[in-house]
């Protein structure tokens, strides 16, 4: 099988998987059911990573989605209010709009790489493994590497200032 | 019709499922989830990518990494800016925020 | 050409130093000068005086050779080259003699008429500015050069007739000869376009080696336009109506300028023209009708005249048509000649009512004058020793330039010219003694209070008035007998070649025409004599009697009035139109119309502003699809 020797129904599987929490995600009317849906969600990406011999990948996307986002997500559902209602208070008025624009492009996007050459694909999956991927870490892209951490730093500080009351005197 | 024109129709498909997450939800914080869907879908075409056509020297996982990481960072930022606004406003409905109407 | 570094300073310190004068007056002259304004001019025009006498004599013993002279390049763009280049041959010499002597008379005379004057600084910087300007006029050695001056001095005019310009006439007067003259000039202007397109010079020498070549209607264009230049300059019907206007000036700018040399300025340079002029008969002919008419035209006006000053300019534009006459006919040098006196006498003449003015305590109407003959002779003694030369009497030098002119048309066959030349001569007895008798003679219709103060003007302002009267009298005989071989025709000989010479006889047509002209002068005299000593009611009477023939006269034949309808009106009428409907409805129509289509477009656009950054990023999806295809699609994919 090109790119690595997994059966093709995994393939199905963990796309249904994606797609269908992730209608989900959208879908729902209860922001909570969608909290979930998204977790889900993740889940299945890892498990498409995995897929796709990337096992870094997915490890980090389950500590870093799973483990850390959605809770930063459900916690912040939680500091919020909760809407009762009908469909109306949920979706707003360009939804039709919305909808039709994401299948069309969904279309679009689906023809033009169908129509478009990208080349041959060997046997092989040319994901790099471990050792490799870390020598390209801390080698040639130690500068974005750092650069990352800088962001981290910067984002935790913004959101420590974002989140302070006023004091009041 | 090979394997990797399966994946990227994924991609795709995940894309336009967040972007409508993103376009026609009104509470201010499903936007931000269906917003992570989409980066997903974005991670997952390129790590296809990387797979099957390598290119890069092997950087493509790596930089789905990253994207991983500054997702992290921007939601982090993202929601203390909606909790703040929250605070001051008592809602969380996209159609109120209008302040730049005209 | 031996000696001629010396013509080369004199000529270049003849243009210099009175515009270093004008300069330094007018900076310096209200500061540090003040009362004393006058002295650095006088002293420039005194040395220009002498340097001008000595650059005639030089020509005077250099008679066939010219001398030129380019200074410097002034223009040089591609084949279109000027230079400030100068010539005196001997028709340059006569005019350096006129305007280099009564510039400078002029100048001393002004120190006493102007005393007291707030702008004396003023008008000396003026004068000098002039003085500057013609001598550019007479020096060029090419058509622009000459136009640099003739521009000049229609400045200066300007400047000097609107002198006291808070008064609302004289700004006026000053607006009205720029006008009028820029009419001229125009023609001047499209004359010298002409010239160079067809002979690709405006050199006087290159332009006139190759005046034979031009084709005859060429000619004829540009020897009218050149006219029309002239005619705007030197006062001719029609553009002659700002020269009555132009006595709001103070007196010696009317003396200087509009008698002795400005307006000969248009005759020097249709003279200079000659070898153009020379081919072409229909442009001279047409020259001498416009002066012939001109020259009685302008006498009707001044015998009803009541302003001693006007009198004097309405004789000036009829001499002036009696020089153009002379010039068309085809006596060039009579021409000249005639020029030459009459700036001596015309320029007396002006002076000599300045002084009655100023004695006046400044009346200028002849009707409330009277009597001064006795209270100011040498005013008295100067302006008759004047009006006798302009009148033409033997053997005053009006006599003998005027004589030539009227001969030389009769023998040239222009008997019609010669016939209206005669009336207008007798015009201009009746009104020049007109004006002496009703001035000088009688009794003194002013009131007690004017006559009280009358007094002889003070020597700084008599002195040129005698100075000025000796070659009025004795130039004719000096510079023009006998006639047609005097000393002056064999002086303009080298400028004027070709013409022919009339042999005169004294007895016979010559002397005969001589004592007719004479004749019909001393009648005017008599004329004058009886409407207004003897029997003084019968003026009045025949005014009445010919109501139109006098109002005619009375009023300027009514040209102001003409020029007011015709074009005036007509072109304030289309300004009008213009302004209310193309400025306002097309163009404010179109500059509003642009800014409130932007408006429009504003206002409709607006809306897709909501505030809903949900719209923006459906914007934002739309555009990325559409992209999408767009690239797959020129990809070819």
């Amino acid at each position: 099988m090109p790119g690595g020797d997994f059966h093709p129904w995994f393939f199905v599987v963990v796309a249904a998987w994606v797609l269908v929490c992730a209608l989900g995600v959208v879908l729902f009317k209860k922001i909570m059911y969608s909290a979930v849906s998204m977790v889900f969600c993740f889940l299945g990406v890892a498990f498409a990573y995995a897929l796709l011999n990337a096992p870094l990948v997915a490890i980090i996307q389950i500590l870093v989605y799973v483990g850390a986002i959605s809770v930063v997500i459900i916690f912040a559902i939680m500091l919020t209010e909760v809407q009762h209602g009908g469909y109306e208070l949920f979706f707003n008025r360009q939804t039709a709009v919305a909808a039709a624009a994401a299948l069309i492009g969904a279309a679009v996007l689906a023809i033009v790489s169908l129509s478009a050459d990208i080349g041959p694909i060997g046997d092989k999956s040319l994901t790099p493994g471990l050792r490799p991927l870390s020598k390209l870490i801390f080698d040639r892209y130690v500068l974005p590497f750092e650069l990352v951490s800088l962001v981290l730093v910067a984002a935790m500080i913004g959101a420590i200032v974002l989140s302070t009351r006023e004091r009041e005197r | 019709m090979n394997a990797l024109y399966w994946w990227l129709l994924l991609a795709f498909l995940l894309f336009c499922i967040g972007a409508f997450g993103v376009l026609a939800r009104r509470n201010i914080i499903l936007v931000v989830m269906s917003l992570e869907i989409m980066l997903n879908a974005v991670n997952i075409a390129l790590v296809a990518i990387a797979n099957f056509r390598g290119g890069a020297r092997g950087a493509g996982t790596l930089f789905a990494l990253f994207i991983i990481v500054l997702a992290a960072a921007e939601v982090t930022v993202g929601l203390a800016i909606v909790i703040a606004n929250y605070r001051n406003r008592s809602t969380v409905q996209t159609d109120t925020y209008d302040e730049l109407k005209g | 050409m031996e000696g001629t570094q010396y013509m080369k300073i004199a000529v270049a310190l003849i243009v210099l130093l009175p515009l270093a004068g004008f300069i330094i007056t007018l900076l310096l002259g209200k500061r540090f000068f003040r009362a004393k304004a006058h002295i650095l001019p006088v002293t420039v025009v005194t040395i220009t005086a002498v340097l001008s006498i000595y650059a005639f004599e030089w020509v005077f013993r250099h008679p066939e050779e010219a001398f030129i002279w380019n200074a410097f390049t002034w223009v040089a763009a591609g084949r279109f080259t000027v230079e400030w280049g100068f010539l005196v041959d001997p028709l340059t010499g006569i005019m350096l003699l006129v305007v280099g002597i009564i510039g400078m008379l002029v100048h001393y005379y002004s120190i006493g008429y102007m005393k007291d004057d707030p702008g004396y600084y003023r008008f000396f910087a003026y004068l000098n500015l002039f003085m500057f300007a013609m001598f550019v006029l007479i020096l060029a050695n090419n058509y622009l050069l000459l136009f640099l001056g003739w521009e000049g001095v229609g400045l200066c005019s300007y400047l000097l007739i609107s002198f006291w310009f808070r008064k609302k006439s004289a700004s006026q007067a000053g607006k009205k000869a720029f006008l009028v003259n820029r009419v001229g000039d125009f023609g001047f202007t499209l004359g010298m376009f002409l010239i160079f397109v067809t002979t690709g010079t405006l050199q006087f020498t290159g332009v006139f080696d190759k005046a034979e070549m031009i084709g005859s209607g060429t000619l004829l264009w540009i020897c009218l336009l050149l006219f029309t230049g002239a005619v705007g300059k030197s006062a001719q019907f029609p553009l002659h109506v700002w020269l009555p206007d132009a006595m709001e000036g103070p007196t010696p700018v009317s003396a200087l300028i509009h008698a002795a040399t400005m307006v000969n300025a248009g005759v020097y340079m249709v003279a200079r023209s000659y070898p153009l002029f020379l081919h072409s008969d229909v442009a001279m002919l047409i020259v001498m009708i416009v002066g012939t008419f001109t020259a009685i035209y302008s006498a009707y006006i001044a015998i009803t005249q009541n302003d001693i000053k006007k009198v004097i300019a309405y004789s000036t534009v009829s001499s002036l048509g009696f020089m153009f006459l002379a010039l068309g006919a085809g006596a060039w040098a009579a021409g000249i000649f005639y020029l030459f006196a009459h700036g001596f006498f015309k320029g007396l003449l002006f002076l000599c009512s300045g002084s009655v003015i100023h004695a006046m305590s400044g009346e200028q109407d002849m009707r409330q004058m009277g009597g001064l003959r006795k209270k100011i002779p040498i005013t008295f003694w100067t302006m008759l020793i004047g009006a006798i030369a302009l009148i033409g009497v033997f053997p005053f030098a009006g006599f003998w330039a005027k004589d030539e002119i009227l001969g030389g048309a009769f023998v040239g066959g222009y008997y019609v010219v010669w016939a209206v030349g005669i009336v207008t001569a007798f015009l201009t007895a009746v009104f020049a003694f007109r004006l002496i008798f009703m001035t000088f003679f009688g009794e003194s219709r002013a009131s007690e209070e004017v006559q009280h103060h009358i007094h002889e003007s003070p020597k700084v302002m008599t002195i040129p008035l005698v100075l000025l009267a000796i070659p009025s009298a004795l130039l004719g005989a000096v510079a023009g007998f006998p006639p047609e071989k005097g000393w002056i025709h064999t002086f303009l000989e080298p400028v004027f070649y070709d013409v022919e010479h009339e042999e005169f006889y004294w007895v016979g047509e010559g002397g005969g025409l001589m004592l007719f002209s004479v004749a019909v002068a001393l009648l005017g005299v008599y004329v004058a004599y009886v409407l207004y000593i003897r029997r003084t009611e019968v003026p009045g009477r025949m005014a009445k009697r010919l109501p139109i023939a006098y109002k005619a006269s009375l009023n300027k034949m009514y040209m102001d009035q003409v020029y007011e309808v015709v074009p005036i009106r007509s072109t304030l009428a289309l300004a009008s139109w213009l302004w209310t409907f193309f400025d306002v409805k097309i163009i404010d129509g179109a500059v509003n119309g642009l800014a409130w289509l932007w408006g429009w477009f504003g206002d409709k656009l607006r809306p897709i502003q909501t505030g809903h950054v949900q719209n923006y990023v459906m914007y934002v999806f739309g555009g990325m699809i559409v992209l999408v295809v767009v690239v797959s699609w020129v990809w070819g994919g």
